[in-house]
């Protein structure tokens, strides 16, 4: 992968080199062809100013007017214990279904390695949780899991379990969103790794062989390091998604029992929709954005770096 | 001998885990499907053993508008998806082959942007959104479904064209190709299987949104994951129904995926393919 | 902002002066009330699911017939409903004509200044047809969407927020033939409530219960059984002192209320009681898992209708249980209503709307061709075909007229009510979990939060 980055640098549509000879209109040319894309999306740059102009005042649904309250709502959410036990959920919630996600997605995409007609045919399968919306697939599992007659419940009362109590008690319900979840975006890893898998190079696993290299090691000293940015890459997006989960949550317990599932995401719809507080609110999310925007930072330079030691094996 | 048993014992147990996931994963949409031939008074009172009915299929599809907003949700999903397509194959294009200034600042913007939360982004936009009259238009719907889309299709496509060795577009060029003839008629072909394999699964994102459509539309356009919960309703629960809408929702991903399913794979290995 | 504010005012004053201007003209020439006098305009509805809304779409191309108005309407699921309410109506663009509301949430709208005061529609016989008899609606359901906009002063006076289409109070909803079966009498106080809870455990075998009832972490699990109760205890909300609303959560009223309602969960409750809204109250009782509920009436018939659900026809109503010594059973209620957006700005056609939509002949409709079953008109309940319809639900009818007339708003009107209903319902939930040593300690902590929450609202 990216074997060409080097030689792109030094190529000849590449308007680093000779630019006094190069027209205007070929210089510009990457600008050009980025703009729509970069002007499209960074539509949103505006809102999100907005977002910032507005934490700064008291701006409220429920109030014809507002005025600048300067500091006023950053600094009664980080003096707020609700704050810090939403930020505690969201990193839970996080690592929790990402590390769930990313362990199991791997296993089973390594399973699935093997070209076997039952494989061949989960391949294809086993996207399909992807494709209910995460609002619905709350719903089914709800129904699922009902107590009275929820498939799932009288498949435990097999084993004498009674009235599990899923998401309405504190002690399951962190365990019953994450399970929702895992459900629902896991197929995405597992897509992912199923094509690095798929992309790696025969030679070297051939020559390993040979060389009587157990299976530990062949995981271990080649396919990982061939795989790793494949691995970045849903690492990236489902750590991004799941810190700011709120369609699964919502729709499961709306954040409770008691405050159990409030994460930083549905304490600012809490507070900004039903409670029209919207200045307030954003404080949340502003500040969940700018965590969001450092991890994500960072990872993606984690991947870059490994893009090229893969493209360099 | 030995090695043979542990040969067999393996693929047992590799099948015995995989069938455990497969169930888990397939399960829970069997039972939505189930669920469509149930009345709502069988609902809380039976499991497996009921009346089979198609009174829910014929209380939505006959007797609501959901294929409005059915084909509402293909024209915004699909028009964010080809909107992406045009705008993000040259931009993807654009950060693969040039070097210019803050390159991966900016590429990095643009999937920066994807990862705000849509909290953050949606009621600002409802203002504006007024102010320009984009609210419970298509055109608004689709500028702001192609947040959802675009960011990830640049990423794969942007790894294909990285792939593509120089020497295949200076060829080109030295028989008299001009740039964009090269981009059109050599390199698209090239990036097919990661754009197919990206479209889809940008496509899925898209049309499984619920926050976007919940606040910008719901007068002229409507779409599918906000009006399934309608049969939800506030004195009146019908599961049935609900399992209908969800089921119809998910076929033209389902069709779709089984459409292209070779690309799916192969083409989110990012070009990589070697060997 | 203030400024544009000003300006807005401004703007609106002077188009209803001149819209109040015309109107006279017009009447002056054609005194009688007329449905076409918004011929040619186009509104919208915005409207969550209900039967009354169904029925509403049911009845528009008739209403689009009698006064030419267009009408366009989308429907939300009740979820995320007022979400998207809130943000419409914070645009002040007029992008929708008229809204399905509650009380509770116009206690939000109102002060905000995005409701349309209804009374001078309804005093003016030029815009009100002479038919339409607003004293035949019931005055808990007209006074609960009326409201003087000054937080701590109870609804039932000041500007007309909103008209009610249909209304729940608050009853004890009961499996007749469990309770044969066991020999036990409908409980009339809380004490024989929690008897038999205590006899009904687990009555038909793993996995039923005594008693259904709301929990889930919204204003939901607050405002039906629980707030009746709360009133019937003595216990109030609030109380103004110094111009400021100081909660009343932790007076020893409030504390005894609880100390049983506690008790009542622990020992009659579903095991997932926290996650319990309307949907799974409902649903347990008519899927013969729950033996009562305590909830809306028009809960439990949704699953006494024949062939709706396994306990079909086997449901029975009575009226709330009282605390002993208690004589009076009061009720809070919940009503679906219609409001105008003040930014409309087709008010005349909207108002048409209003008004047919809750018009003696429209509600007859709606709860007999329709399943709207709490109409909140006299006439319907004493015409026949209602009758008929109803008769089959033992004890409804009887439960609800001996309720109705001290069926009130029991909530004190203030503008944070989704807030400190929310963290009341939170609260709830941790008493029941066993967070707090005593309940007396969790309320205190429950007073604080709340407080904290209305502190910004002054009462002048």
């Amino acid at each position: 992968m990216r074997m060409q980055t080097e030689s792109a640098l030094s190529d000849p549509i590449s308007i680093n080199k000779k630019s006094a000879n190069i027209p205007f209109l070929v210089k510009a040319r990457p600008y050009f062809i980025i703009a729509p894309a970069l002007l499209l999306t960074i539509g949103i740059l505006y809102p999100f100013v907005m977002a910032w102009y507005y934490s700064f005042t008291n701006y409220s649904f429920s109030s014809p007017t507002y005025h600048f309250i300067g500091l006023d709502n950053w600094i009664r959410m980080f003096s707020d214990e609700d704050f810090w036990h939403a930020f505690l959920v969201t990193s839970k919630y996080a690592i929790l279904t990402t590390g769930s996600e990313m362990l199991i997605g791997i296993g089973i995409a390594l399973l699935l390695a093997k070209s076997t007609k039952f494989t061949k045919f989960l391949k294809v399968t086993l996207v399909f949780p992807l494709m209910v919306a995460p609002v619905i697939a709350t719903v089914i599992w709800q129904l699922m899991t009902n107590n009275s007659v929820g498939i799932i419940e009288k498949f435990l009362n097999i084993f004498g379990i009674y009235n599990f109590p899923w998401a309405s008690s504190a002690n399951t319900a962190l365990f019953t969103a994450v399970l929702i979840d895992i459900w629902v975006y896991t197929p995405f890893v597992i897509l992912l790794v199923v094509a690095g898998i798929q992309s790696l190079p025969k030679s070297p696993f051939e020559a390993a062989q040979v060389d009587g290299a157990s299976p530990w090691f062949t995981f271990r000293n080649l396919k990982l390091p061939l795989l790793k940015p494949f691995l970045y890459i849903a690492l990236i997006f489902r750590l991004m998604a799941s810190l700011q989960e709120s369609a699964i949550i919502f729709a499961l317990t709306k954040g409770g029992p008691g405050d159990t599932l409030m994460n930083l995401s549905i304490t600012a719809y809490t507070k900004g929709f039903q409670f029209m507080k919207f200045g307030a609110s954003l404080t949340y999310i502003l500040f969940l954005w700018f965590v969001i925007a450092l991890i994500s930072n960072f990872l993606v330079g984690r991947w870059l770096a490994v893009q090229k030691q893969a493209a360099g094996n | 001998m030995n090695t043979k048993r542990l040969a067999v014992l393996a693929a047992a147990g590799r099948n015995l885990i995989l069938t455990i996931w497969a169930i888990f994963a397939l399960f829970p949409i069997l039972w939505m499907v189930l669920c469509t031939f149930k009345l709502d008074r069988e609902m809380y009172s039976t499991t497996f053993f009921f009346h089979p009915t198609l009174d829910n299929y014929v209380n939505v599809l006959v007797r609501t508008n959901y294929f409005k907003a059915f084909f509402d949700n293909i024209i915004v999903s699909g028009g964010a998806v080809i909107l992406s397509v045009l705008v993000g194959v040259p931009a993807a294009y654009g950060f693969a082959r040039y070097n210019f200034k803050s390159k991966e600042f900016w590429a990095g913007q643009i999937l920066g942007f994807k990862f705000a939360p849509e909290i953050l982004v949606v009621l600002p936009l409802f203002m504006i959104y007024q102010k320009l009259h984009l609210i419970d238009t298509y055109l608004g719907l689709i500028w702001v479904y192609q947040l959802i889309t675009m960011p990830f299709l640049i990423w794969v496509v942007r790894g294909y064209f990285e792939d593509i060795s120089l020497e295949v577009e200076q060829a080109a060029q030295l028989d008299g190709y001009s740039w964009y003839q090269v981009f059109l008629k050599i390199l698209l072909p090239l990036v097919k299987p990661g754009l197919v394999a990206a479209a889809l699964l940008t496509f899925i994102f898209a049309w499984n949104s619920f926050m976007f459509p919940l606040i910008l539309s719901g007068f002229s356009v409507q779409t599918v994951t906000v009006s399934s919960l309608k049969y939800l309703a506030s004195d009146t629960v019908h599961y049935g129904q609900m399992a209908v809408a969800a089921t119809i929702t998910v076929l033209p991903e389902v069709i779709m995926a089984l459409a292209i399913q070779k690309h799916l794979v192969r083409g989110l290995s990012f070009g990589a393919v070697k060997g | 902002m203030n400024q544009r504010h000003g300006l807005t005012k401004f703007v609106v004053l002077i188009v209803l002066l001149a819209m109040v201007f015309s109107l006279s003209v017009y009447g002056a020439t054609k005194p009688a009330f007329n449905w076409k006098m918004a011929k040619g305009s186009t509104i919208k509805l915005m409207l969550v699911q209900h039967s009354i809304a169904e029925a509403m779409v049911k009845k528009i191309p008739e209403f689009e017939k009698l006064t030419g108005i267009k009408v366009e309407y989308s429907i939300t699921p009740e979820e995320n409903y007022f979400d998207k309410v809130t943000t419409s109506l914070n645009s002040r663009m007029g992008d929708m004509d008229i809204f399905m509301s509650g009380a509770y949430q116009l206690w939000d709208y109102a002060p905000a200044g995005f409701v349309e005061d209804l009374g001078p529609y309804l005093k003016n016989p030029k815009m009100t047809a002479a038919d339409y008899d607003i004293a035949d609606i019931y005055s808990g359901a007209i006074g609960a969407m009326k409201w003087d906009l000054v937080p701590g002063h109870k609804a039932g006076t000041g500007s007309q927020l909103g008209l009610p289409m249909a209304f729940e109070i608050y009853s004890l909803a009961y499996n007749k033939r469990v309770f044969k079966e066991k020999g036990i009498k409908p409980p009339k106080t809380m004490d024989e409530l929690l008897a038999v809870c205590e006899k009904l455990k687990e009555w038909g075998g793993k996995g039923t219960y005594p008693l259904a009832i709301r929990g889930a972490r919204n204003w939901g699990t607050i405002h039906p059984a629980y707030m009746s109760t709360y009133e019937n205890y003595g216990a109030k909300d609030f109380k103004i002192e110094n111009g400021k609303l100081v909660s009343l959560v932790n007076s020893p009223e409030s504390v005894a209320m609880n100390e049983m309602w506690v008790k009542l969960i622990k020992v009659g409750g579903s095991p997932s009681w926290s996650s319990y809204t309307w949907y799974q109250a409902g649903a347990d009782l008519g899927a013969g898992k729950a033996a009562m509920l305590w909830d809306a009436d028009n809960n439990g018939i949704q699953q006494n209708w024949p062939g709706a659900s396994k306990e079909a026809g086997n449901i029975a109503w009575v009226p709330q249980p009282l605390p002993s010594g208690a004589s009076k059973n009061n009720s809070n209620l919940w009503t679906w209503g219609i409001a105008m957006n003040k930014a409309s700005k087709n008010k005349v056609a909207a108002w048409l709307a209003m008004e047919y939509f809750t018009s003696k002949s429209y509600l007859l409709y709606a709860s007999t061709v329709g399943n709207a079953v709490d109409p909140v008109r006299a006439s319907v309940w004493d015409s026949a075909a209602f009758k008929k319809k109803i008769g089959q639900h033992e004890g409804y009818s009887d439960t609800f007229k001996a309720t109705i007339n001290n069926t009130r708003i029991l909530f004190t009107p203030q503008p944070h009510f989704q807030e400190t209903t929310t963290e009341w319902a939170a609260n709830l939930q941790d008493l029941v979990a066993g967070k707090y040593k005593t309940v007396q300690e969790g309320l205190d902590d429950l007073k604080k939060k709340t407080d904290e929450a209305v502190k910004d609202v002054v009462i002048k």
